[in-house]
């Protein structure tokens, strides 16, 4: 028999859009909140929106979001009986899922043994071979007789790996037998050098992959599904930055072929709540990659087009319930990533104070973020200032919207990525679906704002600003971050920053 | 005046000539031109440029300006013609934190001499590691910062001056 427990109060032990996000779901569904925040949070907006929040130390996330045993504190004192861990931080720890149960609460996601299970690189991928999941082909053997075999049956270019490896080091790319044997030695001698190990190993070379992944929900009654798949292929230095639904140009049978190894995947481990399967995919075939034990950053372009609350549906699951009927998927969902990154300038992180915010709207327009005026976006975590997601019925109708939203919107005070991905949505490339993985590298090597992008109206702005015409008030610096000292760790009130926006009204 | 582009040290010259009501006369780089500039508020405006509108904000933050049009964001600084002068076209004699951070490696040592682009420090915040490039050649006079050290945003972490050599550009790499 399933367990069943209520969900009465729940702590979301994380911040940001996400604990925004998860705040809202469990709000609909009748539980109670509790945040938790790091003293360089105390004013942001996942604090304000919960029934109640706790602090729980210093900005370091050492000390305070990956402090597990202050979150547990937090939830014994608050009288919270569950736990869901967002993405990133203490998600996909298992001694954290354990520890959690240990205490008597409810862990909001795969259980702790799931987890270990996946989460190593090595035991994650047999699990997948053992499951009939498609793997990269490879040869274990170094001796050049066996790779020459090896690249006679997949064929040429093959990929040189460290068996210690990692970052790239003793990475080689092979394109035919004769360069082989010299590749093979210089292949070694680096690894040797970077890792004191000097194996190598052989695997067919990808050379413009895409990486395409399948939701899958499942719950303790022995129900699992899978909700899709999302291309992720536009991603920088393995940062996704966009992803879309359904993948473009993927075969249906292709398609079908990925969600049923998915669920051979989970139906082997008893996978339980949110996960998802990703696949790097080249042409009609994929091949497992790895998989990740909880709610991903790009869930929102999964729900547009199922019509369905996944973190609901994890709090169902946690609670006992089964999983929700879903219907088939419609339309297509697009979602782009909002950083604090210079975009013109390597992607420079970027902080400051939140001075002026526009945020999209209109039909099928979806902004999920914890941005709004007065916000300090400082260095402590992640550069994720907020997600724009926009369904349409077909693609290019997510497209289009998108390209207006990102074009709605402003955000002055913190330098950020919405110029740079608008050009990316607009641009033909994408336009076209050509994506890889290589897709930036590609196409937008060196980014800048092209000179429609309003240059000259920032020149002449930036001008009247300094002959002080413009931006300022009443011949003081404008800025209210300006006079502000640092960073104050004293919890204030919401309406604290209703002040702070009064400011910013147009008289 | 004379503005930089934050970061990537591009400078220009504008020059507000005239204003008449809402439209704006202005020099960018010697060209003249004019634009349609409706306040909107202290720090908005509508700015068309060549038939385009734009929905502008502004506001001056320390030494910066910050300007957005549409979703892209601007970040400015003014160049005072007399450091300029002094520096020699330097864009930046001194290489601050663009923002707090642990400094992760120190690329140069006190008195190389480093090219346009040379990477200069490795600087760790929000959990990236970002490299920190030299705008002009210079020479790196002082390093007042040391491997593991966190830093406030606006540190003065390295000294620059000129580079030496009339032209580095024939010459082969530093004795």
């Amino acid at each position: 028999m399933v367990k069943r427990r209520q969900i009465g109060k729940l702590l979301i032990a994380n911040r940001g859009e996400i604990a925004l996000r998860i705040i809202r779901s469990a709000k609909t569904l009748g539980i109670r909140t509790v945040a938790v925040f790091s003293e360089a949070d105390a004013k942001s907006l996942h604090v304000a929106a919960a029934d109640e929040a706790i602090c729980i130390g210093p900005p370091e996330a050492s000390k305070s979001y990956l402090n597990s045993e202050v979150i547990i504190a937090a939830a014994r004192t608050t009288g919270a009986d569950a736990i869901h861990p967002g993405y990133g931080f203490l998600s996909e720890r298992p001694e954290f899922a354990r520890a959690v149960a240990e205490a008597g609460l409810v862990f909001v996601g795969p259980p702790a043994e799931v987890m270990a299970a996946l989460g190593d690189k090595l035991a994650g991928r047999r699990i997948a071979r053992e499951a009939g999941v498609p793997m990269v082909p490879g040869a274990e053997s170094a001796s050049p007789a066996d790779i020459r075999a090896f690249a006679a049956r997949e064929g040429y270019p093959i990929l040189i790996k460290a068996s210690a490896g990692g970052g790239g080091r003793g990475m080689r790319i092979v394109g035919n037998d004769s360069e082989l044997e010299v590749a093979l030695e210089a292949g070694s001698r680096e690894a040797k050098a970077a890792f004191g190990d000097g194996r190598v190993f052989v695997e067919k070379y990808l050379a413009r992959p895409r990486h395409v992944e399948v939701q899958i929900l499942g719950d303790a009654h022995g129900n699992l599904i899978a909700l899709g798949e999302r291309d992720c292929s536009i991603q920088r230095r393995y940062q996704k930055i966009i992803e879309e639904s359904p993948a473009p140009g993927l075969s249906d049978s292709t398609r079908a072929r990925m969600l049923d190894a998915a669920l051979a995947l989970g139906r082997a481990v008893g996978y339980l709540s949110a996960g998802t399967v990703e696949f790097l995919v080249d042409g009609d075939k994929f091949y497992f990659l790895e998989v990740n034990t909880r709610l991903q950053v790009e869930h929102p372009v999964t729900e547009l087009r199922f019509g369905c609350d996944l973190v609901a549906e994890q709090l169902r699951i946690a609670s006992g319930e089964r999983v929700s009927e879903v219907g088939a998927p419609v339309g297509a969902a697009i979602e782009c990533r909002i950083n604090a990154e210079d975009a013109a300038n390597n992607f420079r992180p970027a902080a400051g104070t939140v001075l002026h915010l526009a945020t999209p709207a209109g039909p099928g327009v979806r902004f999920d973020s914890h941005l709004e005026a007065g916000l300090e976006v400082g260095s402590h975590y992640d550069s994720l200032l907020g997600k724009l997601i926009t369904f349409g019925a077909s693609r290019e109708q997510a497209r289009r919207r998108m390209v207006v939203a990102l074009g709605e919107f402003a955000l002055l005070g913190v330098m950020n990525t919405a110029g740079f991905l608008r050009d990316i949505v607009a641009s033909e490339p994408f336009a076209r679906a050509d994506l890889s993985t290589h897709f930036l590298e590609e196409f937008f090597p060196r980014w800048h704002p092209a000179q429609s992008d309003g240059i000259e109206a920032a020149m002449v702005a930036a001008a009247m600003v300094a002959s002080g015409a413009f931006g300022t008030r009443n011949g003081r610096p404008a800025a209210p971050a300006a006079a502000a000292g640092p960073a104050t760790t004293a919890r204030r009130s919401p309406w604290d920053e209703l002040s702070g926006f009064e400011l910013w009204r147009p008289r | 005046m004379k503005l930089r582009r934050v970061g990537d040290g591009g400078e220009f010259e504008v020059d507000i000539l005239a204003t008449e009501g809402s439209t704006v006369h202005a020099r960018v780089d010697g060209i003249d031109f004019s634009v349609s500039f409706e306040r909107i508020g202290d720090n908005a405006a509508i700015v068309t440029v060549n038939g385009r509108r734009y929905r502008v904000f502004g506001a001056a933050l320390r030494d910066r300006i910050l300007v957005t049009a549409g979703p892209m964001g601007f970040e400015f600084a003014r160049v005072e013609e007399g450091r300029s002068q002094s520096a020699k076209g330097l864009a930046t004699p001194e290489l601050c934190a663009p923002m707090p951070g642990k400094v992760l490696r120190i690329l140069v040592k006190e008195g190389d001499e480093v090219e346009a682009g040379a990477g200069l420090l490795v600087l760790e915040a929000m959990k990236m590691e970002t490299t920190l490039y030299a705008e002009t050649p210079a020479r790196v006079n002082r390093v007042l910062v040391e491997e593991g050290q966190m830093v406030d945003h606006g540190a003065v972490m390295i000294e620059l001056s000129p580079a030496h050599a009339p032209s580095h550009s024939e010459s082969g790499p530093p004795g």
